[in-house]
């Protein structure tokens, strides 16, 4: 067992999964930084916070796994680090309705794509990083709570004002009342 | 009355015992509260939905770079992006070599009908560049091991169907373009044109026209050698800094 977690962490090993599943990490990381340079920052720092533990990967995740959460606690980091003023500005109430015309019949998918896109841009910061961790990443709330420097029932609320502000925002391509 | 909080914390598991047997129970029977359900967790993934974002290639670059030089136990607090003056060479030699082992790989398959000589000559003779950067020290790690991977992938391909191959060479045709456009803003004007030089030949063997290709894989695996001599020299000079 000994060399078969010593096979895992060989320097080939974080090379070959860095190939792979790097775009996967950056395209996550940017999901919580909404910032290219520091999604690329996180990317690089877990890697090499990783190679710095690697003896503590216990082999029972995946090496693709382990990166990708110290990725994502990296990129958390970031975004505490540099919030942007526009969204520190935004109170939780701050979100601004989606348009109140109805749907049109010929709604096009890039349309859809730039509401979909609004839609997440009108969250703040801390509730888009834990929807993101959420519904996507699939994380519990304790630990987005303990990653996120917050209770757990300061995650709940932000994901439901979230979950809110998400269903709000998405009436008019939903064709839905 | 269930609530779409409560439907969503069900669906996220994070729910107690006793809570989620209720709200299942009301699931089970109630064929409009599932549907609700169904619905917001719909909508939800459509808002999270997002196109995948490729990496720059500078990007992938330091990130290799970063991690060489983790392996190597080399002092890693300078600044990550100013590496990248030094290690244009070493993208653009990926992607020679990238390009050099499919056209290798796929030259070398009886899909292309070409002659034995015409076919396994110019794979033969880029085989060498590859497996020289492989082993070569003039290379960063980096780049040896990301070859290796790619090396690996591509002959995977032993057992892949057509669909498989073409989407695989395709995929190296735009990495190619790339590192084509990285080796031009690094004022290596022949470099790029030999990159770009491939991405037909590799065009043509992604879609089963390879039997036209031959001499032009030959006269481009020239040129390949010359670069990859001048690749290791620079490489060697950049090493000594």
């Amino acid at each position: 067992m000994l060399t078969l977690l010593k096979s895992w962490v060989r320097p080939d090993a974080f090379h070959t999964v860095l190939s792979e599943r790097g775009p996967r990490w950056y395209n996550a990381c940017l999901r919580i930084t909404r910032d290219a340079d520091l999604a690329a920052d996180a990317v690089q720092e877990a890697l090499l916070k990783a190679w710095d533990r690697r003896h503590e990967f216990r082999g029972d995740a995946a090496l693709d796994s382990w990166i990708h959460r110290i990725a994502l606690n990296a990129a958390i980091d970031a975004t505490r680090r540099r919030k942007t003023r526009a969204e520190d500005e935004l109170d939780e109430d701050g979100h601004e309705a989606a348009p109140a015309s109805g749907p049109e019949s010929d709604y096009s998918l890039q349309a859809l794509t730039q509401d979909l896109s609004a839609a997440m841009q009108r969250l703040s910061s801390m509730e888009r990083q834990v929807f993101v961790l959420k519904h996507i990443e699939g994380w519990r709330l304790d630990e987005i709570a303990e990653s996120t420097q917050t209770s757990v029932a300061g995650v709940k609320h932000a994901l439901f004002r979230a979950l809110k502000k998400l269903r709000v925002d998405l009436q008019v391509w939903s064709n839905e009342s | 009355m269930i609530s779409d909080e409560d439907l969503m914390l069900y669906h996220y598991r994070e729910l107690g015992a006793d809570e989620r047997a209720r709200i299942g129970a009301a699931l089970a029977s109630q064929p409009e509260l599932a549907q609700r359900l169904h619905k917001l967790v719909a909508r939800l993934d459509a808002v999270s939905t997002t196109a995948e974002v490729p990496v720059p290639l500078e990007v992938q670059a330091r990130w290799q770079a970063a991690l060489a030089g983790a392996v190597r136990g080399e002092q890693r607090t300078a600044p990550a992006r100013a590496r990248f003056t030094n290690t244009r060479w070493i993208a653009a030699a990926a992607g020679i070599a990238m390009v050099a082992l499919a056209v290798t790989f796929v030259a070398m398959q009886p899909k292309t009908q070409l002659a034995d000589n015409d076919a396994r000559q110019p794979g033969a003779r880029q085989a060498q560049p590859a497996e020289s950067a492989a082993a070569g020290t003039a290379y960063e790690n980096g780049l040896k091991f990301h070859l290796a991977s790619t090396e690996r992938q591509i002959a995977a391909l032993g057992d892949a169907t057509p669909e498989e191959r073409q989407r695989l060479i395709e995929t190296i045709i735009g990495q190619n373009r790339l590192y084509a456009l990285a080796a031009e803003r690094a004022g290596e004007p022949q470099l790029a044109r030999v990159l770009r030089a491939f991405t037909p030949i590799l065009d043509d063997l992604a879609h089963g026209r390879g039997e036209t290709t031959a001499a032009n894989v030959a006269q481009l695996s020239f040129e390949l050698r010359v670069m990859q001599a001048r690749l290791a020299a620079s490489a060697a000079s950049t090493n000594t800094l």
